[in-house]
């Protein structure tokens, strides 16, 4: 399905929409108020970008550099070229450790690969410890945002979860009582593990250690307890040096959140004494969107989210409706290199304004990319007869001026003097949902050269 | 040819000509009006925690003690703790054994002022689990550990080696049903730092 039908299954609560809609923008505040307070944030932001830039243009030695110190540390390293490797490597170290029990913090990459199911098809049992992620799995659903997995979820619908899967007592959606059962249930899989796995945020080629990012505690309570650890990274999450956590812990949580750091930044080097650490380098198409001179700036993001907290057409469409793993404007240009066909309206479901771009930590051009996905999709792709014809006509119509100003002086005098049951009729999409502005009197072109003549005089 | 040399080929190829590694210039985020422990106070309360004066590490135990009466299950990693550790790592196998855990005194030798964050390295922790697996974490600093930003603490971290380190601000938090944030997820319930 499309990006737009997916969409108006989202758009059918409206109140739900509203909700949605008003939470991610105050997000989006909280963001605001916090970078503010920094002195320096764009020199910040500018570091971010350059740092990842030379990363990226010198990836494969900064990967042997990460293996060697990985190694050295103690730690196994193993490559997998696509996803079914990725999941094929974790599947055996875990049968290696006649492991049964599965906890995993949050790792977009492992959804990606859609390691779940793999495992699970093994009989292994899996637990997302993050709450949110906690909350979509017992809902049997993809997460719809990748900072906040249950955004789209209201506190009832929680409750009502977990009154059928952890037994709780029915409770209004009390966040706190929801969260306190959640800790103890999810507390009990910890005890149990026999592995956990995590992602990674940052992987340090100079110490061959790595950092992951929670605020729930999830990631150590996993790794600390459990005798294997398995951490999970695209190629892209290398970072040069130790000292460049600097930059990018100042940039993250603030740009998410708005909190200034995340509670714990877990930075992990070797296993502890007698037990196992496991890292899994992934490519699964990173590499190939290197390739692209106009795409390979996606390659910088850092996960913060904050692209789909402003964006317009995310706070209104939901994650879902993006159909893929990272939804939101950073997820419109990554998907259409994977799978052109299948993702190939996400780039139009954006209004190009620019927001995104304008709060990407690591300066993405988001919407540039977006604009540079439409050319090569309306190429490549077939389009609607309806699209097309529309198209056309409008560009025949802006083509020239005289025939431009004709058909805006009709506009302007039906939106003043047509019938509402016209305007918003079903033939104009435009006038779906939302009333239309009285068309003014004159033009633009009228107006300016009217504001001339009134200077000379 | 394996994934991983596969992997490295392609990304040799693929790569664009190699950019210049910026270099970090810090003077630019220097607030020189920046009062460190009135920051890194007003930090810490932001990300969900308290922070206490404490004038010498039996003061810290006596505040605590009174804060938690009751509690069972103690540690605290300060020397002159005498008889307020209920049990003995040593004779601990298994960190799960960690599990009931009330209350942990740690010391910390960085502070961050600009985010209230305090490190924690395996030096400071003897088991891993420690600071996440407690109920209720304290963590002892002195004033002169303050630092103005992230890069003077990497700077300082840059002269030792640890295998595990954690920057911890705060409280575990979530606020992942309906944006309410709630206060203790699965690491402690509460936090609170001894400034000495």
């Amino acid at each position: 399905m499309s990006h737009s039908q997916l969409a108006s299954i989202f758009n059918k609560d409206e109140k739900k929409v509203d909700w949605h809609d008003k939470a991610l923008w105050f997000v989006r505040h909280k963001r605001d108020l916090s970078v503010h307070n920094v002195k320096g944030w764009e020199e910040l932001r500018n570091l971010g970008h350059g740092i990842k830039a030379h990363m990226l243009s010198n990836l494969d030695n900064y990967l042997i550099e990460f293996e060697a110190n990985a190694l050295k540390n103690g730690v196994q390293v193993h490559w997998a070229a696509n996803a079914e490797e990725h999941n094929k490597i974790v599947h055996s170290i875990i049968k290696e450790n006649k492991a049964k029990k599965v906890v995993k913090s949050k790792s977009m990459l492992t959804e990606e690969c859609h390691l779940n199911p793999h495992l699970e098809a093994d009989g292994i049992e899996v637990i997302d410890t993050d709450l949110g992620e906690r909350i979509v799995q017992l809902a049997k659903e993809p997460p719809s945002h990748i900072v906040l997995p249950a955004i789209h979820k209201n506190k009832h619908e929680v409750d009502e979860l977990f009154q059928e899967h952890l037994g709780t007592k029915p409770c209004d959606g009390d966040p706190q009582y929801l969260t306190g059962e959640a800790r103890k249930h999810l507390r009990q899989k910890f005890i149990e593990a026999d592995v956990a796995i995590t992602g990674v945020n940052f992987a340090i080629a100079d110490t061959g250690g790595f950092v992951v990012c929670t605020n729930e505690g999830n990631a150590d309570m996993g790794a600390h307890l459990a005798p294997v650890h398995i951490a999970c990274m695209g190629v892209e999450k290398i970072i040069p040096k130790q000292e460049h956590l600097g930059v990018f812990l100042r940039l993250l949580a603030r740009s998410a959140t708005g909190q200034p750091i995340t509670t714990y930044s877990s930075h992990f080097k070797k296993p502890r004494k007698g037990e196992k650490m496991h890292i899994v380098i992934v490519d699964n198409g990173r590499s190939e969107q290197l390739s692209r001179p106009d795409f390979r700036a996606s390659l910088h993001c850092i996960r913060c989210g904050a692209c789909m907290n402003t964006c317009p057409i995310y706070r209104r469409s939901g994650g879902h409706s993006y159909d893929a793993t990272i939804p939101g404007p950073i997820g419109s240009i990554l998907s259409p290199g994977k799978d052109l066909t299948k993702h190939s309206t996400l780039p139009f479901a954006s209004t190009l304004c620019g927001s995104c771009s304008d709060v990407c930590p690591v300066k993405i051009d988001i919407h540039a990319q977006l604009y540079k996905w439409r050319q090569i999709i309306t190429k490549e792709t077939p389009q609607p007869f309806v699209k097309k014809q529309s198209m056309k006509a409008m560009g025949k119509i802006f083509a020239k001026p005289s025939q431009f100003e004709k058909v805006g002086k009709v506009a302007r005098w039906s939106l003043r003097n047509l019938p509402k049951s016209l305007i918003n009729s079903k033939l104009n999409t435009w006038g779906q949902a939302r009333d239309l502005p009285s068309g003014p009197k004159q033009s633009f072109d009228q107006w300016y050269e009217e504001r001339q003549n009134n200077k000379k005089d | 040819m394996g994934s991983r040399d596969q992997i490295l080929a392609r990304i040799k190829s693929n790569k664009p000509e190699l950019i210049d590694l910026p270099q970090i210039d810090t003077s630019v985020f220097k607030d020189e009006d920046l009062d460190l422990i009135k920051e890194f106070i007003k930090k810490v309360e932001v990300v969900g925690g308290n922070v206490v004066e404490a004038t010498s590490n039996a003061d810290v135990i006596q505040q605590i003690k009174a804060n938690f009466p009751d509690t069972k299950n103690n540690f605290s990693q300060l020397k002159d703790a005498d008889g307020f550790n209920t049990l003995n790592l040593e004779t601990i196998q298994n960190p799960h054994e960690l599990k009931d855990l009330d209350v942990l005194v740690l010391e910390s030798k960085i502070g961050v002022a600009e985010n209230g964050s305090v490190w924690l390295a395996d030096d400071d922790i003897p088991v891993r689990v420690l600071p996440f697996i407690t109920k209720h974490l304290a963590v002892v600093i002195t004033k002169q550990a303050i630092v103005a930003y992230m890069h003077e603490a990497y700077k300082k971290l840059s002269e030792t080696k640890a295998d595990y380190g954690v920057f911890l601000a705060g409280p575990s938090k979530t606020a992942d049903i309906e944006q309410s944030l709630v206060i203790g997820a699965h690491g402690a319930l509460s936090l609170t730092i001894f400034l000495k």
